[in-house]
């Protein structure tokens, strides 16, 4: 078994989530019998194969550096946004 | 329902006309739940839109509780295109929460029925977009396909789904999956119709880095049912399928003969280890694309007593359990320790994959493959996250290599559930991707009426 209560608070944290407790033992038998499965990829020669995989051939698109804006797309997510104030997202005090 | 080419040719009366009929027959057959909800932007031919394509002033959510409340402030280009070309979005359909699943139950607007058979599942994940299409709810539809989510729900319901090669369709709007296998697409309910809206979406656009900076041809008005092609079968490759989808594939295979093309037998990898490629890499980016719902910019937000507790509440609460175990799967991949054996070994698989199908399209035109290993299972009868998982054994190795291929009706079973199967083409080229689908339709349409 390679996914035990520690490894999934682990991957909680990493993830931004709380697994309730009457979840984590179906999650951990869930996530177990994945990487279980996807352990299969081990059984593959992948030596001298690049560890890079790109879906196209060429580079990153360059473009000229000309600033565009469209100002009424901020308004929008910030009149809809959980909470705001002026042009601002209000967030629970960082600083103590 | 009439066919997106003949719609084309209505004018805007009829088309207003026909508008306030369908929103009648959405509401009359409402229990399927293939649509979120119904609204329409202007004048032109209505088209189904799947619920993680922006457009403009709708709400568009993924099907997620974590994007209640966001409201799209701006349209994908694939609906600038439709607009431009004389259609519009009319009414957003039923999703897998995010993409994230094979049958549309994960989403938070209930799940979506086959119109086919009421206790089977659609598909997923663009189940809405294929049962709005098989019930005469919708024209044609648009969906997305990271892993099968546009081809197997078109097989599921008996419809056309095409998912076009990685870059020809800008993703400029669609909410991010898993950035290297995303496509949009079209499912209608013909090839020729999926042809045609398949032009209109396509094209280089400055907005999405990853879209192809190629000349893309019109395909709809060259489409030749006429073309002998050779076409590559999979005999060894599909003996895991169910006695419905081999038959199926035997029909398939003689009706692709009679037509005058070429049958090749070849085999592919064991599609096993698609699967973990696939796993490894999906969760491994959707971890990185989900990483944006935090409750503090749109969406759905749980305040904490601080700015961390409001993050882990936020998406506890928003974020459904599939999508939860596929961010916490992808985070396992990505970490310090499991880095290279996980995520970087399933990039260098993709490299394999890719190569064996490179290495194939040096003798055939096409490759005839099914497009799920059985027809639409029952509600309840994906038991576990893994059976799901092993359910897009035939779908996932397309987007892992970038590829364009279509699933179309081939056959029904005892039972008259619909058998698709799909085509795979070459990348960027569709236009004997659709000639392979048109013959093969004509074939079935003469030999077999389904």
């Amino acid at each position: 078994m390679q996914v035990d209560n520690t490894l999934l608070s682990k991957l909680e944290k990493l993830s931004y989530l709380k697994v309730s407790e009457d979840k984590r033992d179906e999650i951990i038998t869930q996530l177990d019998e994945m990487i279980a499965f996807v352990n299969n990829l081990s059984q593959l020669d992948t030596d001298g194969i690049s560890d890079n995989f790109s879906m196209t051939d060429k580079s990153t698109t360059l473009r000229q550096d000309v600033p565009k804006c469209n100002p009424q797309i901020s308004d929008d997510i910030l009149a809809h946004a959980p909470n705001t104030d002026e042009h601002f997202f209000i967030v629970p005090k960082i600083i103590e | 329902m009439i066919t997106l080419k003949e719609a084309l040719t209505l004018s805007s009366d009829e088309l207003e006309a026909f508008k306030n009929e369908l929103r009648k027959k959405i509401e009359e057959n409402s229990e399927i739940n293939a649509y979120i909800d119904v609204k329409s932007v202007g004048e032109g031919v209505p088209i189904a839109i799947k619920d993680n394509i922006q457009v403009k002033d709708w709400a568009v959510t993924s099907a997620s509780k974590i994007l209640q409340g966001y409201i799209a402030p701006y349209n994908a280009t694939v609906i600038e295109k439709l607009k431009s070309a004389g259609l519009t979005p009319f009414g957003r359909t039923n999703m897998d929460e995010f993409a994230m699943g094979s049958t549309t139950q994960s989403s938070c607007y209930g799940k979506t029925l086959n119109p086919c058979n009421k206790d089977c599942v659609p598909g997923g994940s663009s189940g809405g977009s294929a049962a709005a299409v098989a019930a005469g709810l919708a024209i044609a539809a648009l969906g997305s396909d990271t892993g099968g989510s546009i081809r197997q729900p078109a097989a599921f319901c008996g419809i056309v789904g095409m998912k076009p090669t990685y870059g020809r369709v800008s993703r400029y709007g669609l909410g991010a999956y898993a950035s290297s296998l995303d496509q949009i697409g079209p499912m209608t309910q013909n090839v020729e119709d999926a042809a045609i809206l398949y032009d209109i979406i396509s094209g280089y656009d400055t907005k999405d880095s990853t879209s192809a900076d190629i000349k893309t041809e019109s395909v709809a008005d060259k489409l030749n049912a006429s073309r002998k092609l050779n076409i590559a079968v999979l005999p060894k490759y599909v003996q895991n399928a169910s006695d419905d989808i081999k038959k199926a594939y035997a029909k398939a295979i003689e009706a692709l003969k009679s037509a005058g093309h070429n049958i090749i037998e070849k085999d592919l990898m064991d599609p096993k280890y698609d699967i973990s490629a696939y796993y490894i890499t999906a969760t491994a980016e959707a971890t990185t694309n989900l990483a944006r719902y935090d409750g503090i910019r749109y969406g759905h937000r749980v305040e904490g007593s601080n700015l961390q507790e409001t993050y882990i509440k936020s998406r506890s609460e928003g974020f459904g359990d599939e999508v939860k175990r596929r961010i916490m799967l992808g985070n396992f991949v990505l970490s310090s320790g499991y880095y290279d054996a996980y995520y970087v070994k399933a990039q260098k698989v993709r490299h394999l994959i890719k190569d064996e199908y490179e290495a194939v399209f040096k003798e055939v035109d096409l490759i005839l493959s099914p497009i799920a290993p059985s027809v639409a299972p029952k509600f309840g009868e994906l038991k576990k996250p893994m059976d799901m998982y092993l359910s897009d054994i035939y779908s996932i190795s397309v987007n892992l290599a970038g590829l364009p291929a279509i699933s179309l009706p081939v056959d029904k079973n005892a039972e008259g559930m619909p058998v698709g199967l799909q085509l795979i083409a070459k990348a960027f080229d569709e236009q004997t991707l659709f000639d392979g689908a048109l013959s093969l339709e004509k074939e079935f349409c003469t030999i077999l009426p389904i």
